[in-house]
């Protein structure tokens, strides 16, 4: 089943399809950039790794992978080096294609022409039917890769569409980068749609100046963003926004004097909270009660959703999910059971008499890092990779702005004196910048135990918060 | 380039983003953003202070990460922000 883009392929050639920096380009240029993607697209075959940040020109080479069926790689762009390559071996890719339609032999690093198609001896992973691959925080080591179906794809920004009203014309914010979940609605549900995106530029996603800037660029009517955004454009300035219509709000906690601010800013706005994850995409939705003064619940499961408990553990499944990790050795989240796959949140919840479901924490050792979803065991393996370290954990200290930020406790072998700016610059190779602890603290002691020997994680936060 | 200069940034740099780092052991080329010692968050920090130190008009600019990405670059950048200013 093809990934519907009838909307993108029809709108009318002078609309809008996207604003990038102030500058709108319009359907009959998308097409235009689409078409030369397409040539370098269709020139290879089997799975390819984008390098892209976010430009009309990444988003037609995404769209070209879509319109000839090519499953496409995107990590984070700030992915470490080492992890990147070891992702790209993983999901077989056999070549990289940049924004700027340049290739690179994956053997040698090397530009090659554009329509040769690299030959290597990379595993080929089974991808049948699918399209993009996103990656996610893993436990251990490398971030996992999540293999969306074009299928699953396809449901998705149908139901969006329908959801949000999002139409030919509609103007729809997109604040993510391009690797995120988040942009199957900001931006492939817009241009499905002939909608028109306006995008944030993420390397400024936190100056608050520019992301006001880019969101005035046009009349918005829909913006689907983490609660920090919506504090960087309050903050930033002092406009209404009359023309937004769907305001939702995901991926972290929404701080109730916060949304207490937006309705006088957001006269016409339904506001609502999503609640999802890459694996399974969206899968619960709430209208938030702005005067409510408590925490947000998660709401009650979308159509097509199945929900169940597992203890206090919430288990999904969505029509819209990937229903595997690429690495078939870690299928631990995943569960087959009365004929359907389920995904183990790892999110403890509670559900009250009107059928609402609350988030209560985390199961494992999961926060959200500036909106990601950050495990701060993959941040602990990360620094015992390193020759110095013999012993290392890591906290995650509330923080007003960031949400959580990371706090290193390390034990060095020996004499090893290692400074933070070797640590932090070794961590950076191997994971995203939002796992890179903001802090490293050389221990000199034994690590506090509780009763049954493991690392007394409370004790240490304690002394530190 | 002012070697007072990259001294005065050094110190910062050093004692808001990695205390446990003495001024001398933080190369002026050091790559401050892709090893993830400077977030995003703190790049405002940095900007801010920048401009309260130097009287920038930080607000006004229009900036690109990559002019600090190292503690050279921001001399650079201040630099070349106190030049603009100086012309009328």
């Amino acid at each position: 089943m093809e990934v519907d883009l009838s909307g993108l392929v029809h709108a009318r050639a002078n609309g809008v399809a996207a604003t990038y920096k102030g500058v709108d380009i319009s359907y009959r240029g998308l097409r235009a950039l689409i078409d030369q993607a397409r040539r370098v697209v269709a020139a290879g075959t089997g799975a390819v790794d984008l390098v892209v940040g976010k430009s009309p020109e990444a988003i037609a080479l995404v769209a070209a992978c879509w319109v000839e069926g090519r499953p496409f790689l995107l990590p984070p762009s700030d992915l470490g080096a080492e992890a990147r390559s070891a992702l790209r071996a993983q999901a077989g890719c056999r070549q990289v294609v940049h924004a700027d339609l340049t290739i690179k032999d994956i053997q040698t690093g090397k530009d090659i022409p554009p329509v040769k198609d690299v030959q290597d001896a990379v595993g080929t992973p089974e991808l049948d039917g699918v399209g993009p691959m996103l990656t996610t925080s893993g436990s251990t080591g490398l971030p996992k890769v999540v293999p969306l179906p074009r299928a699953a794809v396809d449901r998705f920004t149908e139901w969006a569409a329908a959801a949000f009203g999002i139409g030919a014309g509609s103007v729809v914010f997109n604040h993510a980068p391009l690797n995120f979940d988040l942009c199957l609605l900001d931006v492939w549900t817009t241009l499905r749609a002939g909608g028109h995106v306006v995008l944030a530029e993420p390397d400024r996603a936190l100056d608050g100046r520019a992301l006001a800037r880019a969101f005035t660029s046009a009349d918005v009517e829909v913006v689907q963003a983490v609660p920090l955004f919506f504090r960087q454009l309050l903050d930033a300035t002092d406009a209404v926004f009359p023309a937004v219509r769907e305001l939702v709000h995901t991926g972290d906690a929404m701080p109730p004097g916060l949304l207490a601010r937006l309705p006088e800013r957001f006269p016409h706005a339904r506001i609502r909270n999503i609640y999802g994850c890459t694996e399974t995409n969206d899968s619960f939705v709430h209208d938030t009660d702005p005067t409510a003064g408590t925490p947000v619940p998660i709401g009650r499961p979308i159509d097509g959703v199945h929900a169940r408990l597992d203890g206090a553990e919430l288990l999904v499944s969505t029509p819209f999910q990937a229903e595997r990790y690429l690495d078939a050795a870690r299928a631990d989240r995943w569960v087959e059971q009365d004929g359907r796959v389920w995904f183990r949140t790892g999110d403890l919840v509670r559900q009250t008499p009107d059928g609402v479901f609350h988030l209560d924490g985390r199961a494992d050792f999961q926060v959200k890092v500036r909106g990601v979803r950050t495990n701060v065991r993959q941040v602990e393996e990360a620094l015992l990779n390193h020759p110095d370290v013999t012993e290392a954990i890591v906290l995650a200290l509330p923080d007003d702005e960031a949400g959580y930020r990371l706090h290193a406790l390390v034990r060095p072998v020996g004499e090893a004196r290692p400074n933070s700016l070797t640590l932090r610059s070794h961590c950076a190779r191997l994971l995203p910048r939002t796992a890179v602890p903001s802090a490293v603290e050389l221990i000199g002691a034994e690590f506090p135990r509780t009763s049954t020997g493991k690392v007394d994680r409370k004790k240490l936060l304690a002394e530190r918060v | 380039m002012d070697a007072d200069r990259i001294t005065e940034i050094t110190r910062y740099v050093v004692a808001e983003f990695a205390p446990d780092v003495r001024p001398d052991e933080l190369d002026p080329d050091f790559d401050l953003l892709d090893s993830g010692v400077v977030d995003s968050l703190g790049l405002l920090r940095l900007i801010a202070w920048l401009g309260e130190r130097h009287d920038l008009p930080v607000d006004e600019l229009d900036l690109d990460p990559a002019e600090f990405r190292s503690v050279r670059a921001i001399d650079a950048f201040v630099e070349s922000a106190l030049l603009k200013g100086a012309t009328p």
